[in-house]
């Protein structure tokens, strides 16, 4: 097969070759083979449809001339050319069988040698748009396969009940104010330096005051002694929202703020409120009587968790001074009435039970760490998480 | 002392007129201010000392030619000239071979990285926040694993360097020295100018020495011209020029037969040879081709790292960040970009594929260097030992009018000739009696070609000839003991002897002699009177005359040396048994003699030759001969091993065909090309490198060391890799010059080890194709490694940005980052190395390396902006997956970032009111880690597999036929596990053991990958040359 290539047509295909290509120099012009692999051909056991050649002709003048006659020669058919710019490739077959030739792409601007090509991310090419276009199919369909993903992982998850709780539980215990460091220092005769703890406390309270537990059918009078847990059903909408517990401010006693708006503070024995954090579903044992600090005796009933204080090493233990406590009943822990908790949908009111503890004979002028521990059979402790089922605090109180 | 030493700017180069005379043309240095420092390396001393009578030098050194010197004045110019020894090419220091490792491209990126990273430590540190030292581990990370690399690098140089030591020869040479008028033994390296010594058949010239006396001296230069032909040594000024006259034996040439005895004119470095190594010394190493592209992909890397660490800088700053912490991210995004365990890889590659050639027999002295063979598109190689097999090997006999071919194969597995003529026989007696070579006692077991022999090189061929043909030579010779000889001499050019039949042998009835005699053919048939034709004796009428030219032409016309052979039967009654024949004087007949045949030599190629150059050629490695003999003998075995290949002509090939002037003759028509030493000085650069573009196959006879250079550097200009192959001290300064210098291991000398990157431990000629393979395999599975490892360099940046832009808490911690990098990746993506060549790779073309880059446009955008990116958001899914199922939804965690990082908010929301203390939440961001972690290597699974090819289906490479990579998938599985489940990693390492069902989440990604990849792979085989083919295949 002798192809003869028209005029400025400077590439050309051959497809479906099947046998031996060979391509042998021209006078005036010069072969490059820009895809496929000669040899491959060459060898007839690696042949396949897809295998095909193209190559790109030099032609003297080529870029200078006009572009040529549009007419499009249909697939197959031998082109002619003037003699002098004849690039010959005969493909010498065992059988050219359905060997066809197709004009490839015209070079109009054909630079010979092509220029190399370079890093193109930077400097735009010609397949500029075409690139743009490609991505941004691409990533649409990216986008709406991690959405479709994201939507039926929500699927998985239900509404009102975490699906898992694998770092939530065991809860962690926290005390208001939270403080930087929770270092807290001020002095009694300065109201100033302890006003920032006063409001923390404040704007936490707020919400247990008799006002915000009232008009609203949802809660529930739980009474002034600890009881045991309350199930409320299964964690799902059906039977509306759940009831809550209410927890009266005034059972914190002197630390409840509405005999003593500062809490202590301006006495030199700062209150603490202390609460165990909401975790869903969980349901704090009580502990063993035999695990619990010699204190407790007496104090302990069978449906608190225990709060305990204390300080944190042994010269600390000399400067703590007494301790107060406060809570449902005056037992110092958290009442199990109040517990499971069902969820900021279910229960949106929900108060959880609060302790709070007052240090009316502190050391002042002095560093005094203080440990709060919550205890119960399912309240852990972890040396990672200094806030879990425990907390400690350091005052620096004053005199001055 | 009276030695005259100018130290002129001269350039000598030793060349032949196209007599084949040697010459030597001392001019001032061309292109002098090009190589100022090369010219001043071949300063050549005003060596008169051959021209100068004996009288004069005895004076000129103050020695005598009977007593040598006194042991004082030797023990003097000792101090002053130092010993006489080659000084060792200055040896790279241990350190700054260390150094080197160390300050390749990639690891200059990670200085820099590392760099950042303490910046960015320092930063945070003066802000007061000392929670994170990431930074601080990323650095030592970077700084670690550029030292282990470096480490192992050195390690494995030093290695192979070792193995190359150990090919030194250690034994001191012994030379014989006349002091103080008495003879004794030194150590060559203690002789000094103006010493006597005495030189003998088997000895190394000890220094270059003017030779006083001699007797039937010759010595072997083809380790400094590549002319494998014994040369003449005698004390007569045959030139004037040093390189040529006869009275000078050369430094480390080998005394080949006779004695000689001369004084010492030049010692150590100043000897011929000496300037020779120094000038390969002088000469720069070239970069290594993957240096070139590991630099080219750095300069991507950063380019792409300071691109998205300035976007980011300044989207940050919209963000509203302060300056210095978008500063800090600016950094740890730059530094994200490093490819951490890219330099692990590419080392442990490239030592793969060292220890793989190892094993074939090439050690190579520097890792990049194992790579530069497949792109090698030009090999220049040496003749001498390397193509062919250093010996002298008979090739053609001509008996009974025809041209008979001997086996000239290294173990005779070749076709033999027929053997039943009687002229056979006849010729048989006489190569086996006419001969002075004996073989070495003691070496029955060793096979006849590798027996050492005592004898010049074509005597030597003889006899291996006859040994291997008729069997025992020596029983032979007993059985005609020899009764008079005539050695071989210039004047003569024959070699005779007569030898007494036995009785019962005698093939001429009535004769008790015979006299055999061999020489140049010309005059052995001035001799004769009658032919041997099949056993019958035919007079020598023209027509045989003609018949014998034809021969002798044909045979010379092969590049052989040929002899002539001859035999008489003494009639006995003329020469009775015990007749005392006077080889002084000869009282027989020598001439009238009975012809009996032609036997042709040559130094063949080997055997494995020819097969590795056609396959060079089919790997598109263009195969050029460049070698200091004679241009016939190197055209013949040029078309011997196929460099000029069947059917190709040169100009004057053309010319004699045709039978016009060779000027007229179109030199374009011509495909091959033989340019010997004196045309080539007179081409000009230009010209030069015209003529290697004009003809294809190309042979270089008569080179000097300086001429090799220039050819390679020609070769260079055109752009291509040159790969130089040779054994010699001349071939020393091309083989560092080359692109890659490859050392002949046996044969070579160790100057040319010295200056090569690779070395033939069998010096096998096919060992290259192995190397080209290999070296082109490597390119192309370091490609598919560096996409496999820059893919998840996109998973692991994106956390950072999205933690950046979006503030959620961070997906994806610094230590996993390296662990993914480190640890987990490295046996998957150095297991590609073994992954098997995807085409035929030695039927391609050797890579353009300008075209053909390691990474390239397509292969970054593909792996960075669509692998990647499906990869990381696998990651995402799975984390907020994991986020979701343990309380915190995908909307709350975006801009969650303050509250969630507030070390003193212990009770913070999720999505159902639950609270959070920060330990908690610390531990949940750990959880996150570990799916981002195990998404992406999920994903990174699916990328190694469809690494595996670039163009094929996976299904038509095999699955699982890399072993090694499916191992590693176990492996990186496996480590995946154990870094998750191993109790105590949480708090060393920050790895949670997750939940199974996170492991699933990003498997469908992994499935996305596969199926998206094969998809691609469908359209770059269906269209190739389409849109989809350029922007899609790397």
């Amino acid at each position: 097969m002798e192809v003869k290539l028209r005029e400025g047509i400077s590439k050309l295909k051959v497809k479906h070759v099947q046998g031996i290509a060979i391509i042998p120099k021209s006078e005036n012009s010069d072969f490059r083979l820009l895809k496929g692999n000669l040899n491959m051909i060459a060898s007839p056991s690696k042949l396949s449809p897809s295998n095909w050649l193209e190559l790109e002709a030099r032609l003297p003048g080529a870029e200078k001339r006009a572009p040529p006659p549009a007419a499009s020669p249909a697939p197959g058919a031998v082109l002619h050319l003037p003699p002098r710019l004849i690039c010959r490739c005969i493909a010498v077959c065992a059988a050219l069988t359905g060997g066809t030739l197709s004009e490839g792409r015209r070079h109009h601007h054909s630079v010979w040698p092509p220029p190399s090509p370079s890093f193109r991310l930077l400097g735009f090419p010609q397949s500029q748009v075409k690139i743009l276009l490609f991505y941004l199919i691409f990533y649409g369909c990216l986008a709406g396969i991690f959405i479709g993903t994201i939507q039926v992982m929500l699927l998985t998850i239900s509404e009102f009940e975490p699906k898992y709780q694998d770092r939530v539980a065991p809860p962690g215990l926290t005390q208001i104010p939270q403080v930087l460091k929770t270092e807290i220092s001020f002095s009694a005769s300065d109201s100033k330096s302890y006003e920032m703890y006063v409001s923390a406390i404040n704007k936490f309270l707020l919400t247990y005051s008799d006002e915000q537990q009232m008009g609203n059918a949802a809660f529930e009078d739980c009474g002034d002694v600890p009881s045991s847990y309350k199930d409320r059903g299964e964690y799902k909408e059906g039977q509306g929202r759940k009831n809550v517990c209410k927890f009266k401010r005034d059972w914190l006693g002197n630390c409840s703020g509405l005999h003593d708006p500062t809490y202590g503070y301006k006495d030199g024995k700062p209150c603490l409120i202390i609460k165990l954090n909401r975790v869903m579903g969980f349901k704090p044992k009580p502990p063993q009587n035999s695990s619990l600090p010699e204190d407790f005796v007496g104090k302990f009933h069978e449906n608190i968790i225990p709060i305990h204080c204390a300080g944190k090493k042994e010269d600390d233990v000399s400067k703590l001074g007494t301790v107060e406590y406060y809570g449902l009943g005056g037992f110092p822990g958290f009442p199990l009435q109040y517990y499971p908790y069902y969820g900021k949908i279910l229960q949106p009111d929900y108060r959880q039970p609060l302790v709070a503890v007052q240090f009316t004979n502190l050391t002042f002028d002095t560093e005094v760490r203080i440990e709060c521990k919550a205890y119960g059979e399912n309240i852990h402790y972890s040396d990672k998480d200094r806030f879990q089922g425990r907390f400690d605090v350091k005052f620096d109180i004053k005199s001055s | 002392m009276g030695k005259a030493e100018t130290y002129d700017m001269f350039e000598v180069e030793a060349r032949r007129g196209a007599d084949g005379e040697l010459g030597v043309s001392v001019k001032k240095g061309r292109g002098a201010k090009k190589k100022e420092k090369l010219e001043s390396m071949k300063k050549e001393m005003d060596v008169d000392d051959h021209t100068l009578s004996v009288e004069d030098l005895e004076i000129k050194y103050s020695t005598s030619v009977r007593k040598g010197l006194s042991g004082g004045l030797a023990a003097e110019l000792l101090v002053r000239d130092g010993p006489n020894e080659l000084k060792p090419p200055r040896g790279t220091p241990e350190y700054v071979k260390f150094a080197r490792q160390l300050a390749g491209g990639l690891q200059c990126l990670m200085w820099v990285a590392a760099a950042i990273c303490l910046i960015a430590f320092g930063i945070q540190c003066s802000q007061g926040d000392l929670t994170s030292a990431d930074n601080l581990y990323l650095a030592i990370a970077l700084i670690a694993v550029v030292v282990v690399t470096g480490c192992f690098g050195y390690y494995q140089e030093f290695k192979s360097t070792n193995i190359i030591a150990s090919f030194k020869n250690l034994v001191p040479q012994q030379a014989t020295v006349i002091r103080d008028g008495e003879k004794f033994q030194l150590n060559a390296n203690q002789l000094v100018v103006g010493d006597l010594v005495e030189i003998k058949g088997g000895d190394r010239v000890p220094a270059d020495v003017r030779i006083t006396s001699a007797q039937g001296c010759k010595v072997d230069n083809s380790s400094l011209t590549g002319e494998s032909e014994p040369q003449t040594r005698s004390p007569e000024c045959t030139h004037e020029s040093p390189l040529e006259t006869r009275n000078i034996a050369f430094f480390s040439t080998m005394c080949l037969e006779g004695t000689a005895t001369g004084i010492v004119i030049n010692t150590g470095d100043r000897t011929i040879i000496g300037r020779i190594a120094s000038l390969a010394s002088g000469v720069e190493n070239e970069k290594t081709p993957i240096a070139i592209e590991i630099e080219h992909f750095v300069d991507i890397i950063a380019g792409l790292a300071i691109f998205f660490g300035a976007t980011f800088f300044v989207v940050a700053m919209v963000i509203g960040y302060p300056f210095l912490r978008a500063m800090v991210f600016f950094m740890a995004i730059v530094v994200a970009y490093v490819p951490e365990g890219l330099l692990a890889t590419v080392t442990v590659c490239l030592s793969l594929t060292a220890k793989r050639l190892a094993r074939k027999n090439c050690v190579v002295k520097n890792l990049e260097a194992v790579e530069t063979l497949g792109s090698t598109s030009v090999i220049c190689s040496d003749k001498t030992g390397t193509l062919t097999q250093n010996r002298m090997t008979v090739a053609h006999l001509w008996f009974d009018n025809q041209i008979h071919t001997a086996d000239t194969t290294e173990d005779q597995s070749g076709q033999s000739f027929d053997q039943s003529s009687e002229t056979w026989r006849a010729l048989s007696k006489i190569i086996s009696l006419c001969n002075r070579a004996l073989f070495k006692g003691g070496q029955d077991a060793v096979p006849v070609p590798k027996r050492i022999v005592i004898g010049d090189a074509s005597e030597t061929a003889l006899l291996k000839f006859a040994e291997l043909t008729v069997g025992n030579v020596q029983d032979y010779r007993e059985r005609f003991p020899k009764t008079c000889e005539i050695p071989f001499n210039s004047t003569n050019k024959f070699q005779l002897s007569v030898h007494a039949l036995e009785a019962e042998l005698g093939a001429g009835a009535g004769s008790r002699h015979v006299l055999v005699m061999k020489g140049a053919p010309e005059r052995i048939l001035e001799r004769c009177a009658s032919i041997l034709i099949k056993g019958q004796e035919l007079p020598l009428d023209a027509q045989w005359q003609e018949a014998f030219h034809t021969a002798y032409v044909q045979l010379g016309g092969l590049g052989e040396r040929v002899l002539g052979f001859c035999h008489l039967y003494l009639d006995e009654r003329q020469f009775p048994p015990g007749f005392a024949f006077d080889a002084e004087e000869p009282n027989f007949p020598t001439s009238g003699l009975c012809f009996a045949g032609l036997v042709s030599m040559i130094d063949p190629p080997r055997a494995t030759v020819p097969d590795a150059v056609a396959k060079c050629r089919t790997a598109g490695i263009r195969v050029i001969m460049v070698t200091g003999d004679h241009p016939i003998t190197a055209k013949a075995i040029a078309r011997g091993v196929g460099i000029i290949s069947e059917g190709s002509e040169t100009v004057e090939d053309i010319a004699a065909r045709l039978r016009m002037p060779i000027d007229q003759v179109d030199k374009r028509a011509a495909r091959a090309c033989v340019v010997n030493g004196g045309q080539l000085k007179d081409m000009e650069g230009e010209e030069l490198v015209e003529t290697l573009k004009m003809h294809p196959e190309m042979v270089f006879a008569r080179t000097s060391p300086q001429q090799k250079l220039i050819i390679v550097e020609s070769c260079q200009k055109l752009g291509a890799i040159v790969a130089v192959t040779g054994d010699g001290v001349n071939d020393s300064p091309a083989l560092k010059k080359a692109d890659i210098g490859v050392a002949m291991g046996i044969a070579g000398s160790d100057a040319a080890k010295n200056a090569a990157d690779m070395i033939l431990l069998d010096d096998n000629f096919a060992s290259i194709v192995t190397g080209v393979e290999q070296g082109r395999l490597i390119f192309d599975n370091l490609k598919k490694s560096i996409a496999y490892t820059l893919t998840k360099n996109i998973p692991e940046l994106a956390p950072y940005l999205i933690y950046i832009t979006a503030s959620v808490p961070l997906p994806l911690g610094c230590i996993t980052i390296l662990f993914i990098e480190l640890c987990t990746d490295i046996f998957p993506s150095v297991s590609l190395a073994y992954e098997a060549a995807e085409s035929d790779i030695m039927h391609l073309k050797p890579r353009n390396p300008r075209r053909d880059r390691l990474v390239n446009e397509p292969l970054a955008a593909y792996s960075y902006f669509q692998i990647g990116v499906i990869q990381s958001f696998a990651g995402f899914a799975d984390y907020f997956t994991a986020m979701a199922q343990e309380g915190w939804w995908p909307l709350l965690c975006l801009g969650l970032r303050p509250h969630w990082e507030n070390h003193h908010l212990q009770d913070l929301q999720d999505s159902y009111g639950q609270e959070w203390t920060f330990g908690q939440r610390l531990y949940q961001q750990y959880v996150c880690y570990t799916c981002f972690f195990i998404s992406i290597e999920m994903c990174q699974i699916a990328d190694v597999l469809i690494r595996k090819t670039r163009r094929l289906s996976v299904f038509q490479q095999g699955f699982f036929r890399n072993r090694v990579l499916v191992i590693a998938i176990v492996f990186q599985v496996c480590l995946g596990n154990f870094l998750c489940y191993c109790p105590g990693m949480p708090n060393i390492f920050n790895f949670m053991p997750i939940r199974f069902q996170w492991w699933l989440v990003p498997m469908p990604y992994g499935l996305l990958i596969f199926v998206y990849d094969e998809i691609r792979k469908l359209g770059v085989r269906r269209h190739p040359g389409s849109w989809w083919d350029k922007e899609l295949y790397y």
